[in-house]
């Protein structure tokens, strides 16, 4: 489903005849059997800004990966200003002309940044001591214009500052191909348009710019030319930004038609989870919680839509009692649990099931039994005094195991041996019990196939047509609209808009997920 | 290096795989000890003799290894308890020695009813031992202090005491040797009547088998598990993490303390310097060979038992150092330790679309 | 003042096994391999530089070959950690085991027989022993006065030179080491190796310059104040230096306190540099922020892991 481009008129300064910078052409690349990208498309001209637009799981970091050697395509071809090109590691791409700043930065952090780039530089080339790294630092920075202390230690730099020593150390590797990925992602708005604008100079400059992002409408004032990624295929491929409308993109981001799911909420139910003003400070590549605040009633489903990174974690961890925020206040039917441990909180009704089930959801050397009774061993379920009843919590594993349909199990089995959506289903089994009134399931579908998926949905939705009130964190948009009563928006560490399932259209989820509040 | 581009970490070594690691790397690392002992001057066939048979198969050397084996159960099981919670208790020697300091206090009399002394000891030295090794568990939740430097010097610290001890106040004055004077009746292990084996096979059978309930069969033990495997999870599911860690490696230190009383009340009914040498190295092999399993702790205890038996036979008839035991153990845990590396890794080309 | 004097002059012959074996940790940990074994290093040093002295060698050859002993069996803890990836923790008790019980039993014939050490200043040149400085250095020996210029050395080298650059990098971000093309074993194994060197250069100089003789035991745990030492030095050679001067005067307080007779409970006051190791460990924990270790200490790196 692609569109054809014509190249933009006006602000492009290929000369005509000129090959492209990089071209991509029927990419396709599948991990463990799932396609990530299937006969993607990409073309960049020299002198241009040119956004990769799409939502999440688009497969705009994939490919741009692909491009930058990080990963190796199962099919399709690449050219590098004319000539075939096929990178086999970061290090062959850079020699190509063509380097990636990725979301997490390969800096050392307890490094200045001249000895950072000195480390790149290695041994090779006329950079041999800091001294020389430093002075090179100062003049590159000079030349494109973006200002950058080589005698600064990486790990007190801001987010912003980082970023603009990784893009002067990719620079001087000898990258002529700028790909950034989601750069504006951890930057305040000041810090995105000096980027921003920093991006359309270098690219005056005769460089080629890729930035990869959701955010259509902060990047469309500095961009040439467009592509619009879906489900890992290319929906619209390298059009002039000044021939789109907004709208239009947002539409084409997010899909035609919104999946049938909206149902009316008869009747809320009280309030069982109310959060305000909840803050957490930002650990040093993350983003914080910034004053957020929502109400969960009984029998309701809120889905918490938003690419990652805007604080969906430290939420989820706040709410399970692993993290203390420094600000703000949780309750649990009315009580103040902003404090109180996870025992006491689970006692409330409170279930997680959390995005990476092997971190803080189940043991992986445990057997499903014993992840099974986890939660319940110490309230005494499987023996109050001293004697642990195995026996019991072998039958209650072998009773869930029969109802939650688990393959491949049987209690005594080592939990890391199932496959991800029978792991999953251990951990429904043993969080969606009878004392469930609050569920917060933070990704609960992730790296599922369809039919585990299925299941997992239809859990929740009986547990909460029985009552149990869910707080569904997602970045699998058809998923959040498929279960919700009410729909809201993560972004930067706050809501950022929340509507009844009923008035959510394209248009309004596709603007907030862009980053227009 | 040449193996960096093949290595992949296997998903799930299989049983078997990991058995025969264990065994290869066991075999290997008995087998270069065997070779330094002929080395250093024992006849090979010697070392068969006094190993194999003169250890298990004689009567007198069975009692022996068994006897040697007693206070090696203890120190075992108090490593290996600690290394549930992940928690490096390297100072096992030290709270045995503070351990044994507090038997003596009560075994060379002078205070308290004799009828009382053996469950006084047996008391006391396990308070003891709990106490020295909770100041470096302190450290470690209150400061953050890496509890392998803390409980060792703690241990160097202890056995100093020790010293001053022994060449102070409890010296043996008619023939001046830092030997304490001998325990009264009422203070040792009754002997059982085959070779030197004592009373305190009850005290350590019962402690044993207590031990292995407790991880195996009640709630703590389930909590220690989830607590050593992960305590991220085991934390959001509701469990006591710190309880159980407090309460895991406060038993570890006890157990230490009653080993060093199983010592001087069972064998050597005195204090003197030789009675908790050998014991630090002794308690992490044997908690690593046995898998942290108290089963198999009492049969790896009663492995080391031997080579203890055997060891001061060779220092006899050939003059070899005691030393050899420590030696034979690094060897066989360094081996063992090496062997791991073919279950946990498998070598093989990176395939496509791999991530460079 | 006369026992204050006596006391400063001997203060570096004790700091200096303590500094040597930190060094040698320091270089070793910064690239990521935690060496708990330097017991053990420093025993067979010791053990092996008596032992050459005793066969006629001159101290400076038994000093070199105590330095090969260290890095020979720093080279089996090479293989084990780097090469085979098992635990830094459990293999450096191994390694410790493995070194005094070779020790012991290698060493026995050797016991408690002493010799002469190495030359001091004082017997090399005329120094005029009646002023206080003279007294004190007369006393030192070519080994200690080189201490200052090693640390200065190896600050540099570390901290400023480019192939110390990148063993810090593998210590701190292994994964953007390997992006760099550097080998990231290759780099490990060599910084083991010296640590082994100066590990065993400490036991030797121990051994042979300090006590001039060999006893079982004689480390005496000084191989894990060393370890201590490099937490509260930072993992920076010249507080090293620091903390090696103040442990060395703790250390040299008892034999100097024995030596004017005082009457003193002798292994209380033994008790002194371990106590004083375990306060300063605290501190530095307490002090929280820059602790300075490096970000992959202990951890294995794997290329294929995802990082």
């Amino acid at each position: 489903m692609s569109v054809a481009a014509s190249p933009a008129a006006g602000r492009e300064n290929t000369s005509p005849g000129r090959p492209p910078a990089l071209e991509l052409r029927g990419i396709g690349k599948a991990f463990d059997g799932r396609p990530a990208l299937a006969d993607a498309q990409f073309s960049l001209a020299w002198g241009e800004v040119h956004a990769i637009v799409g939502e999440n799981g688009a497969g705009k970091s994939t490919l741009m990966n692909v491009a930058a050697g990080v990963y190796a395509a199962d099919e399709g071809e690449q050219t590098i200003d004319g000539a075939a090109a096929s990178p086999r590691s970061p290090m062959e791409a850079t020699a190509a002309g063509l380097g990636m700043v990725h979301q997490h930065f390969r800096l050392v952090d307890s490094f200045t940044v001249a000895e950072n780039v000195l480390l790149s530089l290695g041994r090779r080339g006329a950079v041999r001591t800091i001294a020389q790294a430093g002075a090179a630092i100062i003049a590159k920075a000079r030349e494109i214009g973006l200002p950058v202390d080589p005698s600064r230690v990486v790990a007190d730099l801001s987010t912003a500052e980082r970023q603009r020593a990784e893009i002067v150390r990719v620079l001087l590797l000898g990258a002529r191909i700028l790909v950034l990925d989601e750069p504006t992602a951890v930057l305040t708005e000041d810090e995105a348009k000096a980027l921003l604008s920093f991006v359309r100079r270098l690219a005056g400059q005769g460089h080629a710019v890729v930035l990869i992002t959701h955010k259509y409408r902060e990047v469309a004032g500095f961009c040439d030319r467009v592509t619009i990624m879906r489900h890992g295929r290319t929906v619209l491929a390298g059009a002039a930004v000044s021939g789109l409308d907004e709208a239009e993109v947002a539409r084409l981001m997010v899909g035609e038609a919104l999946p049938a799911g909206s149902r009316p909420l008869s009747s809320a139910g009280p309030v069982v989870l109310a959060v305000a003003g909840l803050s957490v400070e930002a650990r040093p590549h993350g983003q914080g919680l910034a004053g957020i605040g929502f109400d969960l009633r009984a029998g309701e489903v809120l889905g918490l839509a938003g690419v990652g990174g805007n604080g969906q974690e430290e939420l989820v961890s706040c709410l399970t009692g692993l993290v203390l925020p420094q600000s703000g206040a949780i309750l649990l039917a009315g009580r103040d649990v902003t404090t109180v441990p996870p025992r006491e909180r689970r006692r409330a009704g409170l279930r997680v099931i959390p995005s990476d089930r092997f971190d803080s959801g189940l043991i992986r050397d445990f057997a499903i039994a014993d992840n099974l009774a986890l939660s319940r061993v110490a309230d005494g379920a499987f023996g109050a005094l001293l004697f642990l009843r195995r026996g019991r919590m072998r039958q209650t594993a072998a009773e869930a195991i029969d109802a939650f349909d688990i393959r491949g199990a049987t209690p005594t089995v080592r939990t890391g041996l199932l496959s991800g959506g029978n792991a999953q289903k251990v951990l429904l089994a043993r969080e969606l019990d009878a004392g469930m009134t609050v569920l917060v399931a933070h990704s609960p579908s992730r790296g599922l196939d369809m039919k585990a998926t299925q299941f997992v949905r239809t859990a929740i939705r009986r547990a909460v047509e029985a009552g149990a009130a869910c707080l569904l964190i997602s970045e699998d948009l058809p998923e959040v609209l498929a279960l919700s009563h009410r729909v809201a928006v993560m972004n930067r560490g706050a809501i950022a808009g929340c509507r009844d399932i009923a008035d959510v259209t394209p248009e309004w989820i596709g603007a907030l997920l862009a980053g227009h509040a | 290096m040449l193996d960096a581009a093949f290595l992949v970490r296997r998903q799930a070594p299989g049983l078997l795989l990991s058995g025969l690691c264990y065994a290869g790397g066991l075999a290997f690392g008995l087998a270069v000890s065997a070779v330094l002992l002929v080395q250093a001057g024992v006849p090979a066939a010697a070392l068969v003799d006094e190993f194999l048979i003169a250890t298990f198969l004689t009567s007198d050397g069975l009692a022996q290894t068994v006897t040697a084996a007693l206070p090696l159960v203890l120190v075992g099981l108090a490593s290996a308890v600690a290394m549930r919670v992940r928690f490096w208790n390297i100072g096992v020697e030290g709270q045995l020695w503070l351990g044994a300091v507090a038997s003596t206090w009560i075994g060379l009399g002078g205070t308290g009813p004799d009828a009382l002394r053996l469950p006084a000891m047996l008391l006391l030295s396990a308070a003891i031992g709990a106490a020295w090794i909770a100041i470096p568990l302190v450290l470690k939740l209150r400061f953050g202090v890496s509890e392998v430097i803390s409980t060792l010097l703690l241990g160097s610290v202890a056995f100093l005491l020790v010293q001053h001890l022994l060449f102070g106040v409890w010296r043996d004055p008619a023939t001046g040797f830092p030997v304490t004077a001998a325990f009264l009746e009422a203070a040792r292990f009754p002997s059982l009547g085959w070779g030197q084996l004592h009373g305190g096979l009850f005290v350590v059978g019962i402690v044993a088998v207590l031990v292995w309930f407790m991880l195996g069969h009640t709630r703590a033990g389930f909590y220690a598990d989830a607590v050593g495997l992960n305590p991220k999870a085991a934390r959001a599911a509701g469990l006591p993490a710190t309880a159980t860690v407090v309460g895991l490696v406060l038993l570890s230190g006890a157990l230490s303390g009653l080993a060093g009383m199983t010592i001087v009340a069972g064998t050597e009914h005195r204090l003197n310097q030789s009675v908790g040498s050998g014991y630090l190295f002794s308690a992490i092999v044997i908690a690593y060979l046995a898998g942290a399993r108290p089963f198999w702790v009492v049969v790896v205890a009663l492995a080391l038992g031997a080579v203890f038996t055997a060891g001061s036979v060779l220092k006899v008839f050939y003059g070899i150092s005691e030393g050899m035991i420590v030696l034979v153990q690094g060897t066989v845990l360094i081996s063992i330790l090496m062997a791991q590396f073919f279950g946990t890794y498998s070598l093989s080309r990176p395939g496509r679309g791999e991530a460079s | 003042m006369d026992f204050l004097v006596g006391w400063i002059a001997i203060v570096p012959s004790y700091a200096t096994p303590l500094l040597l074996a930190s060094l040698g940790l320091i270089v070793c940990e910064r690239a990521g391999i935690l060496n708990l074994g330097a017991e053990g290093l420093m025993a067979v040093g010791a053990m092996t530089g008596a032992i050459a002295v005793l066969s006629g060698l001159d101290p400076w050859a038994a000093l070199a070959a105590g330095a090969a002993a260290g890095t020979a069996l720093a080279l089996l803890f090479g293989l084990a950690t780097v090469v085979m990836r098992a635990d830094h923790t459990l293999s450096g008790l191994a390694v410790v085991a493995v070194g005094l019980g070779l020790t012991s039993v290698v060493g026995r014939p050797y016991m408690q027989k002493t010799f002469p050490g190495i030359a001091s200043f004082g017997d090399l040149f005329d120094i005029d022993r009646t002023t206080a400085l003279g007294r004190i250095v007369a006393v030192q020996d070519p080994v200690t006065l080189a201490m200052p210029v090693l640390v200065a050395l190896l600050w540099w080298w570390l901290m400023k030179s480019g192939s110390g650059l990148r063993l810090r990098a593998v210590g701190e971000n292994p994964a953007a080491a390997d992006v760099a093309g550097i080998d990231v074993q290759l780099a490990q194994l060599g910084a083991v190796l010296v640590s082994g060197l100066l590990c065993g250069l400490a036991g030797a100089y121990l051994c042979v310059a300090t006590s001039h003789v060999w006893v079982e035991g004689m480390i005496a745990a000084r191989g894990w104040v060393a370890v201590a030492l490099v937490i509260f030095a930072r993992w920076n050679p010249a507080r090293a230096l620091v903390g090696a001067l103040v442990f060395g005067s703790a250390d040299a307080l008892v034999p100097r306190l024995q030596a004017i007779g005082a009457d003193i409970p002798v292994y209380l006051a033994m008790m002194l540099p371990y106590l004083l190791t375990l306060v300063v460990l605290v501190a530095s924990s307490m002090a929280g922020r820059a602790s300075g270790e490096p970000s992959f200490l202990g951890r294995i790196y794997l290329r294929q892991d995802k990082h």
